[in-house]
C-alpha cells in the first residue's frame, strides 16, 4: 500500500518543482521588457533616484508626449521615423513575399539539377554578417547616390528576406498536394491559374506567416540601417533610439517610450502568426 | 521564333538570384577586390592600388584580432549551447502544462520580438551600475552594498552580453523544440514505458533522438544570424571598455567606419564571414543526418 | 505467475466519465479479450492496466499488489500498439534488445534473448534494419518480438492487427495464437474485431460504453447471449432480431401478420402482453429442403427473398420479415432470383427471447 503513496507523493513534488521553475523562467522572460514599459511612464528623477524608488509614485506620459511633440523639446523626430520603418519595412516585405513565393514555388514544384547546393547557397546569403555587408554596400551605395534613400534600405531588406521567406515558403507549398494543382489543371485551368485560385489559397497562411517575419526582420533590423542611412530622412527607429543617447548621457525615460511603440506591432503581429510561424519553421526543415 | 526558352524553375528563381547578386554577392566581390588593396574611404584613389594579401596578413599577426576572434567564437559556442539548454529545458517544462500554454507559448516568444538594439538598449539600462535593475535590486535585498561594475569589469560584462543575447534567443530554441515535441507520436514514448524506462531514459532514448532534427533547425536558423549579436555587443558595450568586450564583428565595424581603413575591415570581414558559413553549414549537415537517423530524409 | 484483478475500476475525463466500476479477475495464463465498438473504453482499460492511464476510481491488482499508483516500469507487463510503435531510430535487433539494455543485462544475454524472440517470430535475417524498411506484417512481428523478450508477467495487446490486410491478419491470428501456447503466459487483447475475440479467447468481455456487458468462453456468449447487444455484436452475420408481443394463447405476434408459438423453453418466462424481442441467427432459418434435418419444435415461416449472395458452400438469403430485414441461409445452394417466394424453417430450440423493455436474455 505505502509504495502506492510514495509514488503518488513523489508525483506530486515533482509537478510543483516543475511549476516553480517554469514560474521563475516566464519571470526571467517578463520582467525586462515590462520594466522598459514600467520606466517609459514614470518620471525621469524617479528612474534615476537614488536610493531606487520600488513603488511608483507618479506615472505620467510625459515621455510620450515629448517624444511626439517634436525636436523642439530636446525630442526626436520619432513620428519621421515610425513613417520611415513603416514605408521601408512594408515595401520591402511586399516584394519580399513576391519574390520569395516565386522561389519558394520553384523549390517545392521543381526538380533540377543542383537544387540542393543552389538551395544552401541561397540561404548562406543570409550568413553574411550584417556589418560586414555594410562595409562594401556602403560604397556601392555611395557611388549609386542610393545611400540615405528609402529605395536603398527597402532593395537591402528585400535581399536580406529572400532566402527566409524561400525557405518558409518552399515548406508551405510542399504540404499542398501536387494533385491539387494537377486537378485544377485537368480541369482546364493554365499552370498560372490553378497557382492562383487553388495552390495559393490554401498556402496562405504560411505566406502571411512569411510575411510578418520579414516584416519583423526589417522593423527590427539596425547593423545595415546604422551605416546606410544618416538623416532623419531615412533613418528607421532602432537607428533612432540612439538619438536619446548623448555623449556622456542617455534619456531612458525618452528611450523606454520609443521602444514600446517599436514594440507594439510587432508584439501584435507575433501574436496573429505564431501558431503558423512554428509549423512554416518545421515543415520546412523537417521534411526536408 | 528561335528565342531561348529558358526552364520554368529557373525563370522563377531569377529575381531572387538577381536581387541577391546586386545586394550581396556584387558588394562581396567588390569586398573581396577591396581588401587586396590599402581603400580608405577619405582617399577613394586607394582602391586602386594592389598590395596583395597584406591585409590579411596584418589581421593574421595582428594580437587583437585573434582575441577578438577567438571572444566571437567562445561567445557564440557559450551562448548557442545555453541557448538550447535552456530552450529544451524551458520547451519541456511548457510541454507539461495543460491548461493555459496558449498563453505561455505566447510569453515565450516575447523576447524573440525585440529588436537586438533595443535588447542591447535594454540590458545596458538593466546591468547600468548606477540606475540599473539588477544592481538596485541587489543593493535592496542587501546582497551588496558597492555598486557592481556589470558593463566595465571584463568577465562580467561578457556575462552580461552573454544574458541578453541568451534572453532574446532562447525563445527561438524553445519554440522549435516545442514543436519538436508536439510532433512526436505518443506510441513510442508509452512503449519505452512499458519497456521499464525512467522518465530520464525515455527523454535520452527516445524524446531526443527525435528532438534532434528540431534542435539542428534551430542551430541553423540561429547561425543564420548569429552576427545579430554584433547590434547587441555593439549598444552595451562596443567592444569596450578598452577591448575587453571586442568581438570580430565589432572591431571590423570601427576599423571601416571610425578609423576608415575599409581594406583592411574587409579582409576582417572576409574571415567573419568564413565563420559564419562554417557554423550554418556544419548544423545543415548534422539536420541532414539528424533526418536520415529517424528515416526522414528525402 | 500472474493474475489481474480489476475492483470496480473507473475512469473519468474532468467530468466525463468513460470507464464506470468495472470489475475483472483474470486467470494465470488466461487469454482475455476485451470487444466492444469504437469508443467504449477498451483501451483505456488496456492502459490503466499498464499503468499509461491514471485511475480515477478502484484497484488494479497485479499478482497480489495493489498497483494503482505504479508506473508502467514496476508492473513487468509488455505491451503491443495498434501502430507497432517501434522507435524508428534503432535497429530491428535494438529495438527487441531495448528493454534489456534499460534493465541493465549484459550484452550476452541481450543478444541470446534477442536471437530466441527473433527465431520465434522469424525475425532472423531483418536484425539489422531500420523499421522503416519493414513491411507492415514484419513490423507487427517486431512488436510482438519486442514484448515477449522480457518474459513479462502479463502481454497487453492493443488491435494489434487492425492495420493489417484481411489474410495478413488470419495469419497474424494464428500465430499470436501459436505464440500463447509456447510461452504461456496471462494476456490481455483489445479488440473491435470479434472474429478475433472468438478465434483467441479463452474468455471475451464484451464491452459497451464503458460497462462490461458480458463475459464467457467464446461459446458461451455465442450461445447464450445475455442481451441483444451482445447478441448482434457477436457472430456473423449478425443476429436477427423481430420485435413482438406474447398472446393470451401463448403465441408470439410478430406483427405484418406473422405469428408463432413462444418456443417451449421460454413459455413459463413470458407472460402475455409483453412486448419481447425473438432473436435467431441465419443458420437457423433455412429454406426448406435446403437445411438440416431439425429435430424438436420448428415453425414454417414464408417469406420473400430480396437478395441473394452465393458464397460457394452456402447463400445467404435476405428476405423481410414482420417489416423488419432478416438473414436466413441456404445449404446446398441452387441459384435463387429476387423477387422469389420461399418456404423457411425456423428452428425454434435454437431461437433466444429478450424483454422488450430491457433487452435482456428472458433464458
Ligand atoms: N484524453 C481524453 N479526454 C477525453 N476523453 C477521452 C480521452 N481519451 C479517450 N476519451 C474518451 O474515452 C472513451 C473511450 O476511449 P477508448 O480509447 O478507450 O475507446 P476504445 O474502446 O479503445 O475505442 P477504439 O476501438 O476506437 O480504439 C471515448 O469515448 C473517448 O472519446
Ligand atoms: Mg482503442
Amino acid at each position: 500500500m505505502d509504495i502506492n503513496l510514495r509514488h503518488r507523493i513523489r508525483a506530486r513534488l515533482l509537478k510543483a518543482a516543475q511549476m516553480v521553475t517554469l514560474f521563475i523562467a516566464m519571470s526571467i522572460i517578463c520582467i525586462p521588457g515590462l520594466w522598459v514599459v514600467l520606466n517609459s511612464f514614470r518620471p525621469t528623477v524617479e528612474i534615476m533616484a537614488k536610493p531606487p524608488v520600488w513603488i511608483p509614485n507618479e506615472l505620467n506620459l510625459d515621455h510620450y508626449r515629448a517624444m511626439f511633440g517634436g525636436v523642439g523639446q530636446g525630442g526626436v523626430p520619432v513620428l519621421q521615423y515610425f513613417t520611415n520603418s513603416l514605408i521601408i519595412s512594408i515595401t520591402s516585405t511586399l516584394i519580399a513575399i513576391l519574390v520569395g513565393m516565386a522561389g519558394g514555388y520553384a523549390f517545392a514544384r521543381y526538380r533540377f539539377k543542383g537544387k540542393g547546393a543552389i538551395f544552401i547557397g541561397l540561404m548562406l546569403t543570409r550568413a553574411v554578417p550584417g556589418v560586414a555587408l555594410s562595409l562594401p554596400l556602403f560604397i556601392v551605395m555611395a557611388r549609386t547616390g542610393l545611400i540615405d534613400t528609402h529605395i536603398g534600405l527597402i532593395i537591402v531588406y528585400v535581399a536580406m528576406n529572400v532566402p527566409f521567406t524561400i525557405w518558409l515558403i518552399d515548406g508551405f507549398f510542399r504540404q499542398v498536394p501536387r494533385e491539387l494543382a494537377e486537378a485544377a489543371e485537368i480541369d482546364g485551368c493554365t499552370r498560372w491559374q490553378a497557382f492562383w485560385k487553388v495552390e495559393f489559397p490554401v498556402a496562405r497562411a504560411g505566406v502571411a506567416s512569411a510575411g510578418i517575419f520579414a516584416f519583423l526582420t526589417s522593423w527590427n533590423e539596425y547593423a545595415l540601417a546604422s551605416q546606410l542611412t544618416r538623416s532623419t530622412f531615412s533613418k528607421t527607429m532602432p537607428v533612432g533610439l540612439r538619438d536619446f543617447t548623448s555623449e556622456f548621457t542617455i534619456n531612458w525615460g525618452g528611450m523606454c517610450a520609443l521602444a514600446v511603440l517599436m514594440i507594439i506591432p510587432a508584439l501584435i503581429l507575433t501574436f496573429l502568426v505564431q501558431k503558423h510561424l512554428i509549423a512554416g519553421l518545421t515543415f520546412g526543415g523537417v521534411k526536408g | 521564333m528561335s528565342r531561348l526558352k529558358l526552364p520554368q524553375w529557373f525563370v522563377l528563381l531569377l529575381p531572387a538570384i538577381i536581387i541577391l547578386s546586386a545586394v550581396v554577392l556584387i558588394p562581396l566581390l567588390l569586398s573581396l577586390y577591396s581588401s587586396f588593396t590599402p581603400y580608405r574611404l577619405t582617399r577613394p584613389e586607394t582602391l586602386y592600388k594592389w598590395i596583395g594579401t597584406f591585409n590579411y596578413e596584418k589581421a593574421i599577426t595582428n594580437a587583437n584580432f585573434w582575441a577578438a576572434f577567438g571572444r566571437t567564437v567562445l561567445l557564440l559556442t557559450i551562448a548557442l549551447n545555453v541557448e538550447m539548454l535552456l530552450g529544451l529545458g524551458l520547451a519541456l517544462l511548457v510541454n507539461r502544462v495543460t491548461w493555459g500554454q496558449r498563453g505561455l507559448r505566447t510569453l515565450m516568444m516575447f523576447p524573440m520580438m525585440f529588436s537586438p538594439v533595443l535588447v542591447g538598449f535594454q540590458f545596458k539600462f538593466i546591468f547600468n551600475d548606477n540606475v540599473g535593475l539588477v544592481n538596485n535590486a541587489l543593493q535592496s535585498l542587501g546582497f551588496s552594498d558597492v555598486a557592481i561594475p556589470w558593463l566595465v569589469d571584463a568577465n562580467l560584462a561578457m556575462f552580461s552580453i552573454i544574458f541578453a543575447e541568451v534572453w532574446t534567443s532562447t525563445s527561438v530554441f524553445a519554440i522549435l523544440i516545442l514543436a519538436g515535441l508536439f510532433a512526436i507520436p505518443r506510441d513510442p514514448l508509452e512503449a519505452a514505458k512499458v519497456d521499464g524506462c525512467t522518465p530520464w531514459q525515455t527523454f535520452r532514448h527516445i524524446t531526443l533522438p527525435y528532438l534532434m532534427p528540431f534542435i539542428y533547425i534551430a542551430l541553423a536558423i540561429r547561425s543564420l544570424d548569429v552576427a545579430r549579436a554584433y547590434d547587441i555587443v555593439q549598444i552595451m558595450t562596443n567592444g569596450g571598455p578598452a577591448r575587453r568586450t571586442e568581438l570580430i564583428w565589432t572591431m571590423i565595424g570601427r576599423t571601416g567606419y571610425v578609423d576608415a581603413k575599409m581594406g583592411y575591415a574587409n579582409a576582417m570581414g572576409y574571415i567573419s564571414i568564413f565563420l559564419a558559413i562554417f557554423f550554418t553549414i556544419y548544423f545543415f549537415k548534422k539536420l541532414n543526418a539528424a533526418r536520415t537517423e529517424l528515416g526522414m530524409g528525402g | 505467475m500472474a493474475q489481474v484483478h480489476l475492483k470496480n475500476v473507473s475512469k473519468s475525463y474532468g467530468a466525463l466519465e468513460v470507464v464506470h466500476g468495472i470489475n475483472l479477475d483474470i486467470d494465470h495464463n488466461e487469454f482475455v479479450v476485451l470487444v466492444g465498438p469504437s469508443g467504449c473504453g477498451k483501451s483505456t482499460t488496456l492502459r490503466m492496466i499498464a499503468g499509461l492511464e491514471s485511475i480515477t476510481g478502484g484497484d488494479v491488482l497485479i499478482g497480489e499488489n495493489i498497483v494503482n499508483d505504479l508506473p508502467p516500469r514496476d508492473r513487468n507487463i509488455s505491451m503491443v500498439f495498434q501502430n507497432y510503435a517501434l522507435y524508428p531510430h534503432m535497429t530491428v535487433g535494438e529495438n527487441l534488445g531495448f528493454s534489456l539494455k534499460i534493465a541493465g543485462k549484459s550484452q550476452d544475454q541481450i543478444d541470446a534473448a534477442v536471437a530466441e524472440a527473433a527465431a520465434i517470430l522469424s525475425l532472423t535475417e531483418y536484425l539489422e534494419r531500420k523499421p522503416g524498411a519493414l513491411s507492415g506484417g514484419q513490423r507487427q512481428r517486431v512488436a510482438m518480438g519486442r514484448a515477449i523478450v522480457r518474459h513479462p508477467d502479463v502481454f497487453l495487446f492493443d488491435e494489434p492487427l487492425s492495420n493489417l490486410d484481411a489474410k495478413l491478419r488470419a495469419q497474424m491470428r494464428v500465430e499470436i495464437k501459436k505464440l500463447h501456447q509456447k510461452i504461456q503466459t496471462t494476456i490481455v487483447y483489445v479488440t473491435h474485431d470479434q472474429v478475433e475475440a472468438m478465434t483467441l479467447a479463452d474468455r471475451i468481455v464484451i464491452m459497451r460504453d464503458g460497462h462490461i456487458e458480458q463475459q464467457g468462453t467464446p461459446l458461451e456468449v455465442f450461445e447464450a447471449p445475455a442481451n441483444t447487444f451482445v447478441a448482434t455484436f457477436i457472430g456473423s452475420p449478425p443476429m436477427n432480431l423481430l420485435d413482438g408481443i406474447v398472446q393470451q394463447d401463448g403465441t408470439l405476434q410478430l406483427g405484418g401478420g406473422v405469428t408463432l408459438n413462444v418456443p417451449q423453453q421460454y413459455t413459463a418466462k413470458t407472460r402475455p402482453g409483453q412486448k419481447v424481442v425473438l432473436g435467431f441467427r441465419a443458420d437457423n432459418l433455412m429454406p426448406c429442403g435446403h437445411s438440416l434435418p431439425m429435430e424438436g419444435e420448428s415453425a414454417e415461416i414464408e417469406m420473400t427473398v430480396v437478395l441473394s449472395e452465393p458464397l460457394g458452400t452456402e447463400t445467404l438469403l435476405f428476405g423481410a420479415l414482420a417489416g423488419q430485414e432478416v438473414q436466413a441461409k441456404m445449404l446446398n445452394p441452387r441459384p435463387v432470383s429476387n423477387g422469389e417466394r420461399m418456404m423457411f424453417n425456423l428452428d425454434l430450440t435454437r431461437v433466444h427471447l429478450f424483454d422488450g423493455e430491457s433487452q435482456k436474455s428472458l433464458r
